[in-house]
């Protein structure tokens, strides 16, 4: 049977790049400032008896409104290659910072939305994040944890049937290397921790049973 | 710079074209021949010597299946258990086999059907779809349905009729199977058996994604069991195993189940039960009794 989960895997496995993105933005950018990034990975998954990250790809445009502020867009390349226009859109605001102790908390609201060429099938869901980061050196690399929060707005499932899963829940804790032009990020996102990830035909790597682990890193230009 | 930017990036939509469909089949291909009970690949389980199966009794041959997109025929392999001069009074069991390897992988189940109620008491029908085993061709979900109905095509040229025809559907089988019973072509099952069904393939989508994901984002599969059942008013016996890693029973087979509107209908959920476990977890004589009295009532 593993190699029907294997080669059914393909199939859904990819479903997972529609719902599963590292923070776009955590502190804000300066007022004014512009940033293009590249966004790789995914939840770990056994396959072909090896553990692999998921190389879902997006690329992401952002900019600082204010020094409070930033808003961003992002385009899923992944699923383009499917025929689906997907894209994120939010805006990351900075809620707190201490300045003795360098530690900010910022909340980052967007609309994830995906349109198929095939069926022209449309799909909206929000998403809010929530982190908490600390300066290492103050407008320099930074470290973060926080939670993703994704909402199914549909109460219902195919079929009619009940959707029991209106709000996702995945911690994350991520690191940010600031350079002058680049930032270089890597992030580890615990996906849906509350939920069992068997039964299923995808093997996701999560812990005792449970969601999946993430792993994702990025490449951020500044301007 | 930005109208280039759009441009790339309306140019990749419009011109990509992966789809995952293929994922759903996975078929061995390269055999040169059909083994039987000289297969020594993976299988699940092994019958014992008493459900040997007489060499007169197993018929290996070819049928011309065509979709209705195929310009031309395509060659199929299929084998049939039983006497094959008695099939004009025989009942007959069509079983439609799951997505993996080809027809010796399912040898062992078919064998079991076989002989329920008594030793080759039924007679029973099998094909490699499109791109399994020795079949031509390549997998795709309206190949799937040519191809069974091609079988039961042959079936119906050899004698049997409507009545006496049950459709068994395991797996990925229970596609073809729901498909032949709601929209009949070459005949109409008087019952229908699934095991481990599918619901559709927008749950199976839905339940590895938690969103509920528009199947479309992913496949151009159709296949949709849990809707196609609500038009079969055949009884219906259905059997899952509780703890199936593949299938959820409760995501996909309790779905199917529960939308059946026949007359007549019996669930059997076999605890502590994978997704190929079924026969030896619930016994092989519960498993062939409890099949023997459904197709008697």
């Amino acid at each position: 049977m593993k190699k029907i989960i294997y080669g059914l895997a393909g199939l859904l496995i990819i479903t997972q790049l529609f719902s599963c993105m590292p923070s776009r933005v955590v502190r804000p950018l300066d007022k004014g400032q512009r940033a293009v990034g590249a966004h790789l990975g995914g939840p770990l998954i056994g396959f072909a008896g090896t553990t692999i990250p998921m190389p879902f790809t997006s690329i992401m445009y952002a900019q600082g409104v204010t020094e409070k502020t930033t808003v961003f867009g992002s385009v899923h390349t992944t699923s383009l290659l499917f025929g689906v226009i997907q894209t994120d859109i939010g805006a990351c605001h900075n809620l707190y910072y201490n300045d003795s102790l360098r530690i900010g908390l910022s909340v980052t609201p967007a609309v994830n939305m995906a349109y198929d060429k095939w069926e022209s099938n449309f799909k909206l869901w929000p998403q809010v994040d929530v982190n908490m980061y600390w300066d290492i050196r103050p407008k320099k690399s930074f470290v973060y944890v926080g939670v993703d929060n994704w909402f199914e707005l549909a109460n219902t499932r195919e079929h009619d049937q009940p959707q029991e899963n209106r709000w996702i829940v995945n911690p994350q804790i991520g690191y940010t290397n600031v350079r002058d032009k680049w930032n270089h990020n890597i992030e580890f996102k615990y996906l849906a921790p509350n939920l069992d990830n068997e039964p299923g035909v995808v093997d996701y790597k999560g812990v005792s049973g449970k969601g999946a682990i993430g792993v994702y890193i990025s490449f951020i230009r500044k301007f | 710079m930005r109208k280039l930017f759009i441009y790339i990036i309306v140019g990749i939509s419009l011109t990509s074209c992966f789809r995952l469909d293929d994922n759903l089949f996975d078929p061995e291909a390269g055999i040169t021949e059909y083994k039987l009970d000289g297969y020594d690949g993976e299988q699940h389980f092994v019958l014992d010597a008493s459900y040997a199966i007489p060499s007169n009794l197993v018929s290996i041959f070819t049928l011309n299946s065509q979709s209705p997109s195929e310009a031309t025929p395509t060659t199929i392999y299929a084998i049939y258990i039983g006497d094959v001069n008695t099939i004009s009074t025989d009942t007959v069991i069509m079983y439609c086999h799951g997505n993996s390897k080809h027809m010796d992988y399912y040898w062992q189940r078919a064998k079991l059907l076989a002989h329920c109620g008594g030793k080759n008491n039924y007679g029973v029908m099998m094909v490699d779809y499109r791109g399994y085993g020795l079949s031509e061709g390549e997998p795709s979900e309206d190949g799937l349905y040519a191809d069974v109905d091609a079988a039961l095509n042959w079936l119906k040229g050899s004698g049997l009729t409507d009545d006496r025809l049950v459709m068994y559907g395991y797996s990925m089988g229970s596609a073809p199977s729901c498909e032949l019973t709601s929209k009949p072509r070459s005949l109409t099952p008087a019952k229908l058996i699934l095991e481990a069904p599918f619901a559709s393939a927008a749950v199976m989508i839905q339940d590895a994604s938690v969103l509920g994901l528009p199947p479309s984002f992913i496949t151009n599969l159709k296949i949709d069991n849990a809707e196609e059942i609500k038009n079969i008013s055949q009884p219906l016996m259905w059997m899952h195993g509780t703890e199936d890693l593949f299938l959820n029973v409760n995501t996909h087979g309790q779905v199917v189940y529960d939308n059946h509107q026949g007359v007549y209908k019996e669930a059997h959920k076999i605890n502590a039960t994978d997704h190929d476990d079924l026969p030896p977890m619930y016994g092989y004589q519960n498993y062939r009794n409890n099949i023997d009295v459904f197709i008697k009532k």
